[in-house]
């Protein structure tokens, strides 16, 4: 996974880079787990998400504020993302294993995913994103 | 963006007009020289992007513990007119309500006995961390009555005491709170977690009364010198953080449609009088009610704790009062010689109603309203009073706290979880928490000193200092 941490005072702002989109939006939902919970195993639990929005920035917010609130009401520590995004739209297949409070508990909460400072750019060998999370 | 800010006074600072383009007010802020040295050009080009926002008046404002957040900044106060001004979750934030009470005991540090068990005791009894559940099983529609009622739904069931409910800010209930306008997943995420404390700066400290400022003020709100007090900092749990992620989404679109031009997208907003803009306050209103009874159960978990091994009454422990860190308010306010109602947004900042305001319960209107500055993890915490010149200047506003001034990552790498809870405990203050990181996160060495902070907000008088609070033991989530 290839994600840094940026400078930010109060919450999380990461830059993560990624060949494709489909893999940014993946490995940002990932790292975005291990924020909150620390180090995961890979799991058997699956959920299915389906998305469309106004544009990529867009569609990214939605994504990763459905990974949180599914994680949180399906128990669910997702470890392994597969992203399909067509245009504006996407499919994704996460999956991970169940919230474990013994081992889960490495991480800090996040309470949400902001506009602010929100930024998809692509480059030559690939796309760029920095984000921010509010915890 | 820093070199733009002129200086008015001793503490007071303003970004002129221009700064940022499109701003209808001047930002002002209040701040001392040390504290001046660390602040972020980030922070000063939000409190100047909020100062575009349709309808604000006479200032955008950061109060001395401002620092860079997203849409507003952290320790931001604006108030909109109702006719033309809007509403904007970025002006609260994802934890809706976020905000602090004060409980007082009867005990003294010498009837303090086991305090390690005591803190363990509370680890144990409140529920904190990620993926934490609390004690209640609710329903739907209790759910839905608790985003109704606020803090009265928990003392209904049992869970306070009728007097708790005076001590809060709007008694713990804003009447606008609409249920209806809360999304079905805002809901799911808030029925398994009502009692929890969550994660992140969230804590509960046991504390002992060093240090007595006002006397009158101090006996008014039953503080007295060595006694045991318990601070609870916790806001809305995933139902906040879900409503603000929605409706913020809803108002974007909002944004567009009611041709707003904006600097940042987290300042998405719309006006106070659209269906938008009133949907999002009645869904802000019901998850801050939620954020109240939350609280609640938190505190009735401790009396509980405090009753059984203290062997005290469960009636003998007061709620000095709590107060909210994130929230839009209609409150009246003197604008221009006359007294409008405004939609008054604190984004990390606390209200500090004067003597004689409305809301406040009978013993202390003639003081003023109690304000809870918690201090940063093994800091002092400081109990303030509300004044007329916070009515005159500040929309009857002041700081929320101490303020970062070391980002997370670098307080992880620069300060070691262990060590500081090693150190604390040598100083004779118990932490407990889930990891070391949690700790390091939140070290001392992390935030703005908040001592200086409330200097500053005294020394300007939009609130004065009333107690000195000690930290003995901490729960954080």
């Amino acid at each position: 996974m290839s994600y840094e941490e940026l400078d930010h005072t109060a919450d999380i702002r990461l830059r993560v880079r990624s060949a494709t989109s489909d893999s940014l939006f993946a490995e940002t939902s990932l790292a975005m787990m291990q924020i909150v919970y620390g180090e995961s195993r890979p799991g058997t639990v699956s959920q299915t998400i389906e998305l469309s929005a106004e544009n990529i920035e867009n569609l990214l917010l939605d994504f990763l504020s459905e990974i949180l609130f599914l994680s949180e009401v399906e128990n669910i520590v997702f470890s392994s993302a597969v992203v399909h995004i067509t245009g504006n739209s996407l499919c994704a297949r996460v999956t991970g294993e169940p919230f474990d409070p013994e081992r889960h508990r490495g991480g800090t909460e996040i309470k949400g995913v902001s506009y602010s400072g929100l930024r998809i750019v692509k480059e030559d060998e690939g796309y760029v994103l920095d984000i921010l999370f509010d915890v | 963006m820093l070199e733009q800010v002129t200086r008015l006074g001793e503490y007071e600072w303003e970004v002129p007009k221009g700064t940022v383009p499109g701003m209808r007010v001047p930002g002002r802020f209040f701040l001392s020289d040390s504290l001046y040295k660390s602040l972020e050009a980030g922070a000063m080009q939000q409190l100047a992007n909020v100062a575009t926002l349709p309808g604000i008046i006479r200032y955008s404002m950061g109060m001395p513990d401002i620092h860079w957040g997203y849409g507003f900044p952290i320790g931001g106060v604006a108030a909109f007119e109702l006719d033309t001004g809007v509403i904007s979750p970025g002006g609260v934030g994802f934890d809706i309500n976020c905000g602090v009470r004060l409980l007082s005991t009867p005990l003294t540090l010498a009837d303090l006995g086991h305090r390690r068990e005591l803190i363990e005791t509370l680890y144990q009894a409140v529920p904190t961390g990620v993926g934490a559940k609390g004690p209640l099983k609710l329903s739907l529609g209790d759910l839905g009555d608790m985003m109704v009622k606020g803090a009265a739904w928990p003392v209904d069931q049992g869970y306070g005491l009728l007097e708790d409910l005076d001590h809060c800010e709007e008694q713990g209930c804003m009447a606008q709170a609409q249920r209806d306008a809360v999304s079905a997943k805002a809901k799911q995420r808030g029925m398994p977690q009502s009692g929890t404390l969550g994660a992140g700066n969230h804590f509960l400290e046991v504390q002992v009364v060093k240090e007595i400022y006002d006397q009158d003020a101090a006996r008014a709100y039953g503080i007295s010198p060595g006694q045991i007090c318990v601070m609870i900092h916790c806001g809305s749990r995933g139902l906040g953080h879900q409503t603000c992620t929605d409706h913020l989404k809803v108002l974007e679109g909002a944004t567009k449609r009611y041709n707003i031009v904006l600097p940042d997208r987290q300042l998405a907003c719309a006006p106070l009088s659209s269906p938008e803009g009133k949907a999002y306050f009645g869904a802000m209103a019901a998850s801050a009610n939620y954020a109240w009874a939350n609280r609640q159960m938190i505190m009735h978990v401790t009396r509980t704790v405090f009753e059984k091994m203290y062997r005290i009454d469960y009636e003998s422990m007061h709620l000095v009062y709590d107060i909210a860190h994130n929230v839009a308010k209609m409150e009246e306010h003197s604008y221009e010689g006359k007294r409008i109602t405004v939609c008054v947004h604190r984004k990390g900042a606390t209200r500090a109603f004067g003597p004689g305001s409305p809301d406040l319960p009978p013993g202390y209107i003639k003081i003023g309203q109690p304000v809870i500055i918690p201090g940063s993890m093994g800091s002092s915490s400081y109990l303030l009073r509300g004044t007329t010149t916070a009515m005159e200047r500040t929309f009857g506003s002041t700081c929320h706290g101490a303020g970062r001034i070391l980002s997370r990552s670098a307080a992880k790498k620069t300060i070691n979880g262990e060590k500081v809870k090693n150190s604390l405990s040598r100083e004779g203050i118990i932490v407990r928490a889930p990891n070391d990181v949690a700790i390091a996160e939140e070290a001392p060495g992390a935030y703005k000193s908040s001592a200086e902070v409330v200097r500053i907000v005294d020394a300007l008088g939009i609130s004065n200092l009333v107690a000195r609070l000690e930290p003995l033991g901490v729960i954080k989530g």
